[in-house]
């Protein structure tokens, strides 16, 4: 029992993939509130957001026994989750909507995101973290992971080639991973 | 892989930043994945880079309604886990399964008959390609890999076609190809959706159930084939029906076809 209180992520994940009712229970209370806030952040929409956090977590208890730490930390692996399932929803509606009047709206909604992205940093650290990017790097990141846009429309709204947001992307969350790590 | 990207010379090795961010299209995706599997330094590096979006992940942490966290509790006491994935991969059993009642197996002879099919599902996978089903991607590349991959699967020596009854109402009918453990999946007559759903396609087994994909929607009461890949043994496929964009696990199946072991 003390195990299942005190005990890592990752050793609560392995209790789970065999089925341990109460490990669930802790696992969904220590990543339900990142699980949801990244849901929320992406999908925005309250009703779906709840509906794809359910989702997730359910994965989670499906999949448990998928996990493996050799691969990262049990945390990334949730979020990671979270984050894709997040993202499938979203893409899944834009293909419905009407891409066409989407891409002529790029410039109002870009601001949108950053504003809301913004606002949405609560925590400071990854908020002073994220200061240590350049400006694209900054906003090839958030506008990918918050804003839920591909590569490709990310560099069509920042007007860069799509080269260049690919290595910014991967330059910015190398330094995130620094700054992050070093504190 | 017999598919060879044209005009697209760049390395996938430099998409890690944008796939650790999902900011890849499906096709970016797989592309990396496959790239992934062979390259050591990747994997290492994506690591990392995950580790970072999982600091992005936190920086936006809410609390969730307190009910939400119970519900998914009550669901999870009846959702049945996955298994373990243990190492090696299973071998195709030799031995022939019947086939489950209500199927109809046919196993393709005739070089003509072949010829036909293919050339008919041909044309109906360049329609998808031109189309809905891949507007998204907007990458002819990928629309022939899968017309091609279409036309593999039906001339392959070993091509099996399953037709069932959809418990809904309508066929569907399966082609598949145990040696490119592949299959094509085509319905006609099923039930319009009404609302935001959409019919989803599942490989389910003892690896586990793996959507296989959204159905276009239906043109002339018939949707355009489906390719999916990966079969592994003791694999059925499955049809349910699921909300707009699809679901991460099945609901309960529509259809459920044993595919020839």
């Amino acid at each position: 029992m003390g195990e299942t209180r005190d005990g890592s992520l990752e050793g609560l994940l392995n209790q789970v993939s065999r089925g341990d009712q109460a490990a669930f229970e802790a696992v969904c209370a220590r990543t339900g509130p990142v699980v949801f806030g990244v849901v929320r952040a992406v999908v925005r929409d309250p009703f779906q957001t709840e509906e794809v956090a359910q989702e997730v977590l359910l994965e989670v208890w499906r999949a448990a026994s998928r996990f493996e730490s050799g691969k990262g930390s049990a945390l990334a692996w949730v979020t990671t989750i979270a984050h894709r399932r997040a993202i499938d929803r979203v893409r899944a509606e834009q293909r419905a909507a009407n891409r066409q009047i989407r891409a002529a709206s790029h410039a109002i909604a870009y601001d949108d995101v950053v504003e809301a992205v913004q606002a949405r940093l609560d925590r400071e650290r990854v908020q002073r973290c994220l200061r240590c990017l350049t400006r694209l790097q900054r906003e090839s990141v958030t506008l990918a992971y918050y804003g839920g846009y591909t590569f490709r429309e990310v560099a069509r709204l920042l007007g860069v080639p799509e080269g260049t947001v690919k290595t910014r992307m991967r330059d910015g969350l190398i330094r995130l991973r620094d700054c992050l790590g070093g504190e | 892989m017999r598919w060879r990207r044209r005009a697209r010379p760049h390395n996938p090795h430099t998409l890690a930043g944008a796939y650790a961010l999902d900011a890849v299209t499906a096709t970016d995706r797989m592309r990396f994945e496959r790239h992934l599997a062979r390259c050591q330094a990747c994997a290492s590096e994506l690591r990392e880079l995950t580790e970072a979006t999982a600091g992005l992940a936190g920086a936006v942490a809410a609390e969730p309604p307190a009910d939400l966290i119970q519900r998914i509790i009550a669901v999870s006491a009846r959702t049945r886990q996955l298994p373990p994935h243990v190492g090696q991969e299973r071998r195709w059993p030799v031995r022939r399964h019947l086939p489950a009642p209500g199927t109809r197996r046919v196993r393709l002879v005739t070089r003509r008959a072949v010829g036909a099919f293919a050339g008919a599902t041909f044309v109906a996978a360049s329609v998808v390609s031109g189309g809905v089903a891949l507007n998204a991607e907007r990458d002819l590349g990928v629309a022939q890999w899968r017309d091609h991959a279409i036309v593999q699967v039906f001339t392959a020596p070993d091509a099996v076609l399953l037709t069932s009854q959809v418990r809904v109402g309508g066929t569907a009918t399966v082609v598949m190809s145990r040696r490119d453990r592949a299959l094509v999946f085509m319905t006609a007559g099923l039930p319009a959706l009404t609302g935001a759903r959409c019919y989803q396609l599942w490989l389910m087994g003892p690896r586990g159930d793996r959507s296989a994909g959204l159905l276009p929607p239906p043109r002339n009461g018939m949707t355009s084939p489906v390719f999916a890949r990966g079969l592994s043994p003791g694999d059925w496929v499955g049809l349910t029906v699921e909300p707009a964009g699809g679901a991460g696990t099945p609901s309960t199946p529509i259809l459920m076809l044993k595919l020839a072991a």
